[in-house]
Formats: structure tokens, sequence, C-alpha cells
């Protein structure tokens, strides 16, 4: 089924009903059916802010297609963004990114649902979007890591598209892309491999997860030496940073 | 029930309760968040605009005259009103939250530094939180938070242990805007009096519910805001007890708070226009004086007695459905109610409630200590004015059992 013949079948089962209260009703059963999140992704990191109740929202990639999962500790928060996951499930990135979620309008909630910044609904489809774009990113990036032959790419281009693979929590862009990485320098010799970086805001939750992550990245390429990185607030990064590649993805090019 | 209150004619002069929301009656009980104005108020609007618009102090052509006397004979009517001993103690702000910034910023400038205390209760609205917070954070100073036993009440004898010979203020609500708890603001201020501090009385709350005599309660400085006591958005007063207002800084700089400007230094205006820097809100002055008008002469005690009778039956009336849970019970108490509905998340239950033409609000009610220490995300908050009635009432009850029925 596309994501018009879903949204179609959701305004047909809303249609059934005249009174807003057994629409409520509708939407109260279909929380219950949510696919919901897995209990380790219950924390901050997975929290839509924006919303008086609190949703948690988790997806994943499978053969090219999002998968979502959410919860809520609101009940009709938990209609409404089942409602999402349901069109939005299944399909790929590109489909995701081009739908217009028309249908909120026209299952007669719009005034209910309308964007508010009680109920979150615009939080809820930016953050499901986020995910599709960030998984289309990094798609195309293994795509590329893949389509090249290795041994002819110099060292340093093998370090770069290493930290490609790894991704801003809260931006669906690679540290590298976005400007974290301020210094990278590669012994020709040792192969030995230093990386001076920041973070987007020293407030980020994940902190001392993404260091950790370029390590890995980095150790991973075939030869290399000892790897070091070591994080820095100076200069703090700002928007200017971005890489055209960003900016294109983000949409500001 | 015997209501001598002239209800009818009340409710005939607030326009705005006339509408149907969702092809049903409105019923409007987020009276805690802004009341409803009455005629009086909206002609007192259209008449300033219509027949003495103005910028005011500073001309010397008929209309600025005019205007000058009205936004001042306004302050008189507002210093009788909280029965002020001057006229120029009176200060005319945005609303509460600007005058609680004002004393923040200004006492905290002159008399708070590194090592000294401030005293506040867990009850505060943000507005009476932060300020303090974000002034003791910058000066090196401490904030000490007394706290509200099960009935969301405070206990004197907690607030009285924490005055040391570091507290410069103590800083409350006179009513909780979360759980409608009357303070008992004259026997803190007296406490706090016998060890010489000052205490502030954020009036939001306490300003459309009770008498507020600011001589008799002898607090040292009282906030309150046009829009929750049937007047105008965008205007409040500070009261402030001339001996600090004389003595702090000015808040603002600009014009009409200025007496001599050099290039190299100001002198300043005396009160009250040292705090009243720019061109004032002289259209919510005027709407702000028609408000004062149209309470005094309903009387204070009139609708104190007429919201306690709305209080008593709306709290008879939801303790009867199983599950609800009350937010507040303490013996003395403004018309409002907190309350939950078994585990329901109260948001769910304010979007039927809303969808049944009751307008309740749902949250934190701008009260995150609060609310953390309750342990919940927020309540639904009835809040009830004299023009409600107790038909309304048994609608919000009705609409409650709906809600239960749907989402338990």
């Amino acid at each position: 089924m596309t994501i018009a013949e879903k949204e179609q079948e959701i305004i047909r089962e809303f249609s059934l009903y005249d009174d807003w209260l057994d629409k409520y009703n509708l939407l109260v059963e279909m929380g219950k059916s949510l696919p919901l999140i897995d209990p380790q992704y219950m924390t901050d990191q997975y929290l839509i802010s924006g919303c008086q109740s609190k949703v948690w929202l988790h997806a994943r990639m499978e053969e090219g297609k999002v998968f979502y999962a959410a919860d809520s500790d609101a009940i009709i928060t938990k209609g409404i963004v089942s409602l999402l996951i349901r069109v939005f499930s299944g399909e790929t990135p590109d489909t995701i990114l081009e739908s217009d979620v028309a249908f909120i309008d026209k299952i007669g909630l719009k005034e209910h649902l309308s964007p508010n910044r009680s109920n979150g609904l615009v939080s809820m489809i930016k953050q499901m979007r986020l995910y599709a774009l960030a998984f289309k990113t990094k798609a195309a990036a293994q795509e590329k890591e893949s389509s090249e032959t290795k041994p002819e790419i110099p060292l340093e281009t093998l370090v770069i598209d290493a930290l490609k693979t790894v991704f801003d929590p809260e931006i669906p862009i690679n540290i590298y892309d976005l400007g974290l990485i301020y210094d990278l320098r590669i012994d020709p010799v040792t192969h030995d491999v230093y990386v001076l970086m920041t973070l987007t805001t020293p407030n980020c939750p994940v902190a001392e997860d993404i260091p950790g992550q370029v390590e890995t990245a980095v150790r991973s390429i075939e030869g290399i030496g000892q790897v070091r990185v070591e994080l820095t607030f100076e200069p703090p990064w700002d928007k200017d940073r971005l890489s055209e590649a960003a900016l294109l993805e983000l949409g500001l090019l | 029930m015997g209501i001598l209150f002239p209800i009818d004619r009340v409710r005939s002069e607030f326009p705005i309760l006339h509408q149907q929301i969702y092809k049903r009656p409105l019923v409007y009980f987020d009276n805690a968040a802004s009341t409803q104005k009455p005629v009086q108020v909206i002609d007192a609007i259209r008449k300033y605009y219509e027949v003495d618009n103005c910028n005011i102090h500073r001309g010397v052509h008929y209309l600025s005259v005019k205007a000058t006397e009205a936004y001042e004979e306004a302050r008189k009517e507002i210093r009788e009103f909280i029965n002020a001993r001057n006229t120029h103690e009176i200060i005319f702000t945005k609303g509460t939250t600007e005058s609680l910034n004002l004393v923040a910023a200004s006492f905290g400038k002159r008399y708070i530094s590194e090592g000294d205390e401030v005293i506040t209760t867990i009850m505060e609205h943000h507005s009476n939180f932060v300020p303090w917070q974000q002034v003791c954070l910058e000066k090196g100073a401490r904030l000490r938070i007394v706290g509200i036993d099960e009935k969301g009440a405070l206990n004197p004898e907690e607030l009285e242990g924490m005055i040391n010979e570091r507290t410069r203020l103590i800083t409350l609500t006179h009513v909780s805007n979360v759980l409608g708890t009357i303070n008992p603001v004259e026997e803190i201020i007296r406490m706090a009096h016998e060890h010489n501090v000052p205490v502030l009385i954020d009036g939001a709350q306490g300003i459309s519910h009770l008498p507020v005599d600011v001589q008799a309660m002898d607090c040292d400085f009282y906030c309150f805001s046009g829009h929750k006591m049937y007047g105008p958005m965008g205007i409040g007063v500070l009261y402030g007890k001339e001996k600090y207002l004389e003595e702090m800084p000015p808040y603002q700089m600009g014009g009409e708070m200025i007496r001599d400007v050099y290039t190299d230094h100001t002198t300043f205006n005396d009160l009250p226009f040292k705090f009243e820097a720019g061109t004032p809100n002289v259209e919510g002055v005027a709407g702000l004086r028609a408000a004062v008008y149209y309470l005094k002469d309903l009387g204070m005690n009139a609708i104190a007695a007429y919201e306690k009778q709305l209080l008593d039956y709306a709290t008879a009336m939801l303790a009867e459905i199983r599950g609800v849970k009350f937010f507040g019970t303490a013996a003395s108490k403004a018309s409002l109610i907190s309350f939950l509905i078994g585990n329901v998340h109260p948001y769910d239950t304010g979007m039927i409630i809303d969808k049944m033409g009751i307008a309740v609000r749902t949250g934190h009610h701008c009260a995150m200590p609060l609310m953390d220490s309750l342990h919940i995300p927020g309540t639904v908050r009835a809040s009830f004015s004299f023009y409600n009635t107790i038909e309304e009432i048994d609608l919000l009850a009705t609409a409650i059992r709906k809600a239960k029925e749907i989402l338990e």
C-alpha cells in the first residue's frame, strides 16, 4: 500500500464517525496498536521536545525501508503517533520525505490536532522526517564507499570516509560535513592518526560516545596505526562550519 | 444555596461568555491564567482611543494634559484599592512578571551580595522563582526553598527556621496558582519583620479573589497583573514601600525616568517615574482603572463569598467521581481545583474536557519545581471566577465522567 492509499484508508475509517467523541475513541483504540519502542530507547535522547506529553520515537532501517516505534505517556498522543507510524513505517526514506501528511486535515480532527505546541504533532512529523533523512544520507555514504576501489585511495580519503560514517545524534549529518573535525593529521610512515574535533554543543548528551565512535571508525581502516581523538570546544562550533554537502542536505543551498 | 450575588447581571456584562464552541455553550474555567473582561473595561479602552489618546507627561496641549490626568488618577485609584500609604508607591509595569523581575534586578543589585540568602517556596510560579534563582546564581547567594505538607500548605515554622542574619528577602505567593492554597502571609510577614527581613508577595492570584490591604498586611512589595483581575493584558502593578523603592536603583533606562541627562552622567526622576521608563501603557491603565471600579462595585468580600460557594460545590461534585485525586486541599483555599483522574495524563483529560466546551488548563502551570516535588507531569486545573455558575460546575463533572469513560 502506498502512503496515499494508507492515508485514504485512515480518512475512510474516521469518516464512519460524525461525533468527535467517537473519533477520539477510535484514536485511543489506534493508540493501543502502536508498535511500542524498545524500553532501552525510552531515554531523553529519544524524547521529542515540544509536546506537553512525553513522546519517545526510534527508527531502524531494514532493506531500504524505515520502521518506526514509539511510546507516549498520554493516550491521545499515542493515537496520534500511531497514525503517523502507520502511514510512514515500511516506506523508503525518499517517499517519507516527499509525503505532505495531508490526511490529518481530512479526518475531521484538524482543529483538534492542529499544529500547536501542546500536542507536538509538528515535532513528531519533523523527527520522523529527520530519521528518514539520516538513513538516506547514511545509505548514500555507504554506497559511495563500496563503489570505490580501495588500493588506489589515499589514506586520508579513507579516514575522511570513516569519519563520515559517524553521525551527530541531533542533526542527521555526518560529523565531517558538519565541520566538527578541526584537525586531521596522518603520519605518512607509521599511519598514526590524530583527530582534533568538537561537538555541536558542550551539553550534548552523547558527548562521551562520539569520540569513541570516531576512534572505532578510523581504527577499522586496514593498515592504520595508532588512533588518537581529542575533544575541544575552542573555538565553539557554529553553522558556518557546515560543508556544502551538509548545507545541501539540510536544504540550505 | 442562598446566592445573593447578582450573577445574572454580572454574566450579562461579560460579552465573551455568550458564545458557543464546538456547538456547546462556552464554559470558561481558566480564570487563573487570565480572566475575561466586562464591557466596562472594554468601553474604557475604546473611550481612551476615541477621546483621550495622547502621550502623557510630555505635552502642554489639552489632550496631553487630559491623558496625563487620567493616568495619574488611575494610580490614585490603585493606591486606594490596595490601601497603599502613598500614591508614588504604585509603579505601573507590564504585569506581575515584570514587577517581580524589577524587584529581583534592582533589589538584588542594591541589597544582595555573595553569601546572602533569599527564601522562597516550592509552590512559586516560575516568574517568582527563576528571577531569584538567577540573581542568587549571579551574586553567589543562596536560594532557600520552603516545602509544603500533603495538603499543599506551607509550614510557617519551617520558614522561620530558615531565617538567619544573611537572609535578605522572603518572596512568596499570596495564592498558589496550582494548589489554590492561600498562604498565611500576615503571619509570615510579622515573623520576618521580627528578624528585620522584608517580604515580597506575588499577588497575581490573590488580587482577584481576596481583599488586599498592603498596609494591614505590611508586605514590603506586592505585585499583580491587570489581566488576571478583569483588566487588560500588558499592564500590571508593583507596590513597594517607599524606603525600598527610594534606595533601589532604576531598572530600565529611557525617557520619563530621568531628571537631567549630561554627556557623562544622568540624574534620575522621583518615584514612581524612576521605575517607569519609556511611554507607558496608558490604554492598559485606563482599562485597569475600569476593572478596579468594577471590582470595588461588586465588593471583594462578596466576590470571595460567592467564589467560596463555587469552590465548595465543585470540590464536593468532583470528590464523588471515583479516581479523581485533588492536588491542594489546604483549609484556606482560593477558587481553583487541580486534579488528575487516576493515572490518566492531564493532557488527555484536558483534550476531552475541551471538546465538551469547557476551558481548563493542563500541564505544569509554570511551576515545574512543584510538579517535580509532587512527582506528577502536571495537573488539570479548573479555576473559577465570580461569573461562573453552579450549573457550569455540573457540566464540568459530566465532562470529567466522560473523559474517564474514554480514557480509563
